[in-house]
């Protein structure tokens, strides 16, 4: 750079037409001074004025506009993450109290199964075994009637047979304990 | 003329002349490309914030761009009280970098390079930081010329010495800018010069030079914008913020 500088004033000084009154430096005349002031003022003051009540706000304004929107969508952004996972903590609850209600209901479904089973099941035994009993109770009575009727059949029957062959009317009283005496050995044979 | 590399910063009037109290005020090539610079700006922030879209265009986030840069640059070294003065900030490094930018095309003229312009911006920005010093401070503001934690034996010393840095601001700021600009664009001329004297066998040499200064300058343009801008900040800085 500085070579470079000193090569051009070298080159200002060799040169002998630059020498000259016009060569020296058009900045140090003061002829356009004022003029240069006065303009400069003037546009820069004008420049100013619409720059910082015109450009200013409107760039402001806009950069404004742009990070308020990047920081209510961020937050529109958490809000709803935060919503999100409330809903899914939510969720996740609703499926393990369902889950537990499941199972609940599930012992609960059982255990009413098994108890209704076992009431049912005793209940039909208790019937079973009263009908039992009754048709216990029945059978030892037909039996008893059985064997009543039968007593009266056969002392019926042997009178007959009695009568037809000797012709004779025996007692009714000892046919009677004749029969009772027989059915009495031999009754538990058919019954 | 047309080798003389000083040429191209010649003032000269257009139009008519105006005198106003026996100052000539004329329009000036000077005036003309002030205008061009201003109206640039002017267009291309009207054309950024046509469309306030949510989604910005190139047009849009290059203006969003400037206005973030400027803006941390201000918090960065002045702090959130510089903040009203944003919009002049704002502008001063827009005008200086499209003065600087325009002045980069060719036959066009340099604003900056004029000492008169830059240092009427600077003493404006020395006179403002001064005044805005005392109107926040009062006379503690003077205290910006007494370090503290100075031996009080190397006390007076110093303290010219800070008179001194004080009071030169405006020059440095203003001469560093233009000479900036000027040895850039002498520069540049030189070069272009040489391309044609030494014809279609040399010329390529200083033509290479030529495209790549072109390319420095281009960043100088931008990077003394900058430098305005941040030393204003910091000289605002000063004048907010009483640190001594």
């Amino acid at each position: 750079m500085r070579l470079l500088f000193l090569f051009s004033l070298t080159y200002l000084v060799t040169e002998e037409d630059l020498i000259s009154a016009e060569a020296g430096m058009p900045q140090l005349d003061p002829t356009y001074w004022a003029s240069q002031g006065f303009w400069l003022i003037l546009i820069f003051s004008i420049l100013y004025l619409v720059i910082s009540k015109f450009f200013i706000p409107r760039i402001k304004n806009n950069l404004e506009v742009r990070e308020n929107k990047i920081k209510n969508d961020l937050d529109e952004a958490k809000n709803l993450k935060e919503l999100a996972e409330k809903k899914e903590a939510e969720y996740m609850k609703l499926i393990s109290e369902a889950k537990k209600e499941v199972t609940k209901n599930f012992i609960d479904t059982k255990k009413k199964l098994i108890n209704d089973l076992n009431f049912k099941k005793e209940s039909i035994e208790k019937e079973i075994n009263k009908e039992l009993e009754k048709t216990q109770k029945d059978i030892n009575e037909l039996k008893k009637d059985s064997i009543n009727s039968i007593n009266i059949i056969a002392e019926g029957i042997a009178s007959k047979i009695i009568h037809d062959i000797s012709g004779d009317k025996l007692n009714e009283s000892s046919i009677k304990a004749v029969v009772s005496d027989t059915s009495k050995r031999k009754i538990g044979e058919y019954l | 003329m047309a080798t003389n590399p000083m040429h191209q910063f010649n003032v000269y009037r257009i139009g008519p002349e105006v005198n106003i109290a026996g100052v000539d005020l004329s329009f000036t090539n000077s005036s003309l490309f002030m205008l061009i610079s201003a109206l640039t700006i002017c267009i291309f922030l009207f054309l950024a914030t046509k469309e306030k879209k949510l989604i910005p265009g190139k047009l849009q986030l290059t203006a969003e761009l400037f206005y973030n840069f400027i803006a941390k640059m201000i918090s960065d070294t002045a702090g959130s009280k510089a903040k009203p003065y944003f919009p002049f900030i704002f502008s001063l490094f827009m005008f200086v970098l499209l003065c600087n930018m325009v002045g980069m095309l060719p036959y066009s003229f340099t604003v900056t390079s004029h000492i008169i312009v830059t240092l009427i911006l600077a003493l404006f920005i020395f006179i403002s930081v001064t005044f805005i010093g005392f109107l926040k401070h009062g006379f503690k503001y003077l205290k910006i010329f007494v370090p503290s934690g100075v031996p009080v034996l190397l006390l007076p010393l110093i303290t010219v010495i800070e008179i001194i840095s004080y009071l030169s601001r405006p020059v440095s700021l203003s001469v560093r800018l233009f000479a900036n600009m000027m040895a850039g664009h002498t520069m540049l001329k030189v070069f272009g010069g040489f391309v044609i004297s030494l014809g279609l066998i040399g010329g390529w040499l200083p033509l290479t030079f030529s495209v790549a200064l072109t390319g420095l300058e281009i960043l100088v343009a931008f990077l003394q914008a900058y430098v305005f801008a941040i030393l204003t900040c910091i000289y605002l800085n000063d004048a907010l913020n009483l640190h001594h």
